[in-house]
C-alpha cells in the first residue's frame, strides 16, 4: 500500500531510551521513586535537562497500585515546577509517545520526554484488569485477563493456527532470548508449568512485574545533535476493535494490520520487530497480521513474556527497537504495542536508521 | 533505612450506571427470562445487543428475541474460580452464539470437567433463581442435548417496569506500601518527630517528603527534623460537621509551616477560640496517647511571626 505523505512533514526520531529492571515487587519504592532513575538515565543519554524538554507526556493507571492521582505525584520526578507543557494518558506509554509525536509534528515542540510506569505488585492484576471491561455485560462476571486470553488461545487452536507445544515453544524462545536482556524479569529456562486457565499454562502468560521506561523524541537537526544515529519514526498509527469479544474474530487482528498499513510497515521489509504479545498465543496472531516471516528478528529483548510491566511494556517495545537502530544493529524496525483484552487495541510504529 | 511499611488497602465502590434503550431492553428481558438481540441494517443479530452498530456506528434499536440455547464458539477451563465470577466451582468460560444470533455472549458454563467441553457443543441458559435485570440473571450455561429451544419467557411482560440502571459493586484489594520517603516519615512520627527531606539542589525541605523535589526533579534523601513548632500561614473555618468526625464545629483547619520546613502541612487548630486564629499565629502539636500523628496544634504563646518570614510558604 502506498500513502500520500504531506511533503513538509517533520522528521522525528527516538533519540534515547531507558528502562528499569522489571521486578516482581518493589515494596521499598513509591512510584516516583521507581520512575526517577529512568528519567535521569534517559536525560543523561542526551545531555538534556528537564528545562530543555518542550513537551512531557506520560502513561500510567492508578488502578494498578490503587493509588489515586499517582500520575500527578510521579510528575515530581520530572521537576514540574515552574509548570511545564505536559499531558497524561491512562494508556500504555506507547500511546503517550503517539501524542508526543503528533505534538512534535505540529511544530509546537522540538523535544519531548515520554515515560510510563506500572506498579502492579500491590494488587491482584488479573482482577484489576477486569475493571477495564464493558461495565454492563462483562465486568460483572469478573473474567480475568488470563481467562480472556485463554478464550483467544482456544479459538486459535480450534482454527488450526497453533497447538499447545507450539505455544510453549514461543514462551521458551522468549525467555531464552531474554538471557541477553538484564532488565527482563524471566530469563533462561522457565518451566511451562500447569494450566493457568486451559489451554494456557503459566509459561504462556507474562510475569506480573513492576517497572518503568522513558524515551526522548526530537525533531530534525535537534535529533542529530542529540544522537549519533537517531531512530527516525517513519510512521505510527493505532486502531481499536469492537469492545465486545463475541463480535470479533479472535484469531485475527485487523486493527494491527490496519495500523501497520497506515504506519507504512508493509512498504518495505523490516529486519527487526518488537511485538507486545503478553500471551504466547497473541504472538501467533500478531505474526500473521504483520506478515512477519523467519527473516525478521522478533523480540530479541525477550518481549512481554519475559517482562510485562503494565503501561510500560508497549513503550519498551518502541524503545528496544529504537535502541537497536541507535547501536547499528537494525536499519528498519517495527514496534508494536497493545492494550485491552485479546489485543483489542494496537499501535504500530516503524523506525529507521540512516544508511551507515 | 527503616522497615518498609505495608498495610491492606481496599478500594470499593458501588458504580451506579444508567442504561441506553437497547441495554435497558436486554437487561429487562433477562429478568423475564427473555433474550433479546438487536438487528443491524445489514441483517445481523447482535447478542448481547449494543446501542450502536460496531461496524458502521449507526444507531440501532430493532430488537428481536433469540433462543436460550446456543453453540459454544470458544472456551477456556477455569479450575480456580476467583471472587465475583459466576460459579464457585471449576467451570468453563465460554463464548456462546445463541440460536438466532450472529455474535457470541461471554459467560460461564457449568460442566463436570474440561473433557466435557468442546467448541461446537450445544448449551442452554440456566437462569438465576432471583433476577433483577443484570447479566448475572443468567446464572451460567449448562450442556444441552438437542435442537434450539423455544423461548423461556414472554416478551409481552417487558412493557412495564423496565430496568433503567444497574448498580455494579466493584472491590479491589491491595497491599499498599508508601515507598522509602514516606515510610521514613511515618516511622519518625511514631516517635513524635516530624522528619522531612532536603533537596540536594535547591536545599528546600519537604514535609511530608515524597521522595523527589518537584522543582528540581531529583531524589531527596537527606533527612531533616523540623518543628515541632510552626507558623499558621493560612487557614479556614469549618462550619459543616463531617460525617463520622467527632469534632464540634466551627473549628479551624490551617496550613502550618513547621520551623525548618519549606512546605506547609495541614492540621487542625484548637486551644484558642476559632475567631482568634490568624496568619502568623505560632503553634505546636498536641499528641494524644497512642496516636500516630498530632491530634491538633495549639498556640505556643509566642509573638506572631512576621509576614516576611512565611510569605514564601503561603
Amino acid at each position: 500500500m502506498t500513502r500520500e505523505e504531506p511533503p513538509d512533514r517533520r522528521d522525528i526520531a527516538v533519540v534515547a531510551f531507558a528502562q528499569t529492571d522489571v521486578l516482581r515487587t518493589t515494596d521499598e519504592l513509591s512510584e516516583v521513586e521507581m520512575l526517577m532513575p529512568v528519567l535521569h538515565s534517559v536525560l543523561d543519554r542526551t545531555g538534556l535537562k528537564t528545562a530543555d524538554i518542550d513537551f512531557t507526556c506520560s502513561g500510567s493507571s492508578d488502578y494498578l497500585a490503587g493509588r489515586a492521582f499517582s500520575f500527578t505525584l510521579a510528575l515530581d520526578g520530572v521537576g514540574a515546577w515552574p509548570p511545564l507543557s505536559e499531558s497524561h494518558v491512562e494508556m500504555d506509554g506507547a500511546w503517550a509517545l503517539y501524542e508526543a509525536w503528533t505534538k512534535l509534528l505540529t511544530g509546537d515542540a522540538d523535544t519531548a520526554l515520554v515515560y510510563s510506569y506500572g506498579k502492579s505488585s500491590p494488587g491482584s492484576l488479573r482482577d484489576v484488569l477486569t475493571r477495564q471491561l464493558d461495565p454492563y455485560y462483562v465486568a460483572p462476571l469478573w473474567p480475568d485477563s488470563v481467562a480472556l486470553a485463554a478464550l483467544q488461545a482456544q479459538a486459535l487452536i480450534d482454527a488450526g493456527h497453533t497447538d499447545e507445544p507450539a505455544l510453549a515453544a514461543i514462551g521458551a524462545r522468549s525467555r531464552r532470548t531474554a538471557t541477553l536482556n538484564s532488565h527482563a524479569q524471566l530469563r533462561g529456562s522457565v518451566p511451562q508449568g500447569d494450566y493457568a486457565v486451559r489451554p494456557l499454562r503459566t509459561g504462556d502468560c507474562p510475569p506480573v512485574g513492576d517497572g518503568a521506561a522513558a524515551v526522548i523524541l526530537a525533531a530534525g537537526e535537534r535529533a542529530r545533535e542529540l544522537c549519533s544515529r537517531p531512530a527516525w519514526i517513519r510512521g505510527v498509527d493505532h486502531r481499536i476493535e469492537a469492545h465486545s469479544l463475541g463480535v470479533r474474530d479472535l484469531t485475527d487482528s485487523p486493527s494491527t494490520r490496519l495500523a501497520a498499513e497506515r504506519a507504512g510497515a508493509f512498504d518495505r521489509p523490516v529486519d527487526t520487530a518488537e511485538l507486545h504479545a503478553p500471551f504466547s498465543s497473541q504472538e501467533v496472531v500478531l505474526r500473521k497480521a504483520l506478515r512477519l516471516d523467519d527473516s525478521v528478528r522478533v523480540n530479541l529483548s525477550g518481549g512481554a513474556l519475559a517482562a510485562n510491566p503494565m503501561m510500560a511494556a508497549g513503550l519498551i517495545r518502541i524503545g528496544e527497537a529504537a535502541a537497536r537502530i541507535h547501536r547499528g544493529e537494525s536499519d528498519r524496525a517495527l514496534a508494536h504495542a497493545t492494550s485491552g483484552p485479546c489485543l483489542q487495541q494496537n499501535l504500530v510504529a516503524v523506525l529507521e536508521g540512516e544508511p551507515r | 533505612m527503616p522497615e518498609v511499611l505495608k498495610a491492606p488497602l481496599v478500594v470499593e465502590f458501588p458504580f451506579t450506571r444508567s442504561l441506553g434503550p437497547v441495554q435497558s431492553a436486554f437487561l429487562t428481558g433477562l429478568r423475564e427470562r427473555v433474550v433479546l438481540g438487536v438487528r443491524t441494517a445489514d441483517g445481523r443479530t447482535l447478542v448481547p445487543p449494543v446501542e450502536y452498530d460496531p461496524v458502521t456506528a449507526e444507531e440501532i434499536h430493532d430488537l428481536v428475541q433469540v433462543a436460550p440455547t446456543g453453540t459454544v464458539t470458544t472456551w477456556a477451563w477455569n479450575h480456580a474460580p476467583r471472587r465475583g465470577q459466576p460459579l464457585a466451582t471449576p467451570f468453563a468460560w465460554v463464548l456462546v452464539r445463541l440460536d438466532g444470533a450472529d455474535t457470541a455472549l461471554l459467560h460461564a458454563l457449568d460442566a463436570p470437567g474440561p473433557d466435557a467441553v468442546r467448541t461446537g457443543m450445544r448449551v442452554r441458559i440456566r437462569w438465576a433463581a432471583e433476577r433483577e435485570g443484570a447479566i448475572t440473571d443468567i446464572a451460567c450455561f449448562e450442556p444441552h442435548a438437542g435442537e434450539p429451544a423455544s423461548p423461556d419467557g414472554e416478551p409481552g411482560a417487558l412493557a412495564d417496569d423496565r430496568v433503567t440502571g444497574i448498580v455494579a459493586p466493584a472491590r479491589l484489594d491491595y497491599t499498599y506500601s508508601p515507598g522509602r520517603a514516606q515510610s521514613a516519615y511515618i516511622a519518625a512520627l511514631s516517635t513524635r518527630r516530624t522528619v522531612g527531606e532536603r533537596c540536594p539542589a535547591c536545599r528546600k525541605v519537604y514535609v511530608p517528603p515524597r521522595g523527589a523535589c518537584p522543582t528540581c526533579g531529583v531524589p531527596t534523601a537527606e533527612q531533616v527534623e523540623v518543628g515541632p513548632r510552626g507558623t499558621v500561614t493560612t487557614f479556614c473555618i469549618v462550619n459543616i460537621k463531617a460525617k463520622n468526625l467527632d469534632i464540634e464545629v466551627p473549628y479551624v483547619y490551617a496550613h502550618i509551616a513547621l520551623d525548618g520546613a519549606d512546605l506547609a502541612l495541614h492540621g487542625r487548630i484548637a486551644g484558642i477560640p476559632y475567631d482568634q486564629v490568624r496568619m502568623g499565629l505560632r503553634v505546636e502539636p498536641v499528641w494524644t496517647e497512642g496516636a500516630r500523628y498530632p491530634d491538633h496544634y495549639r498556640p505556643t504563646g509566642e509573638p506572631d511571626a512576621d509576614y516576611d518570614v512565611y510569605k514564601e510558604l503561603l
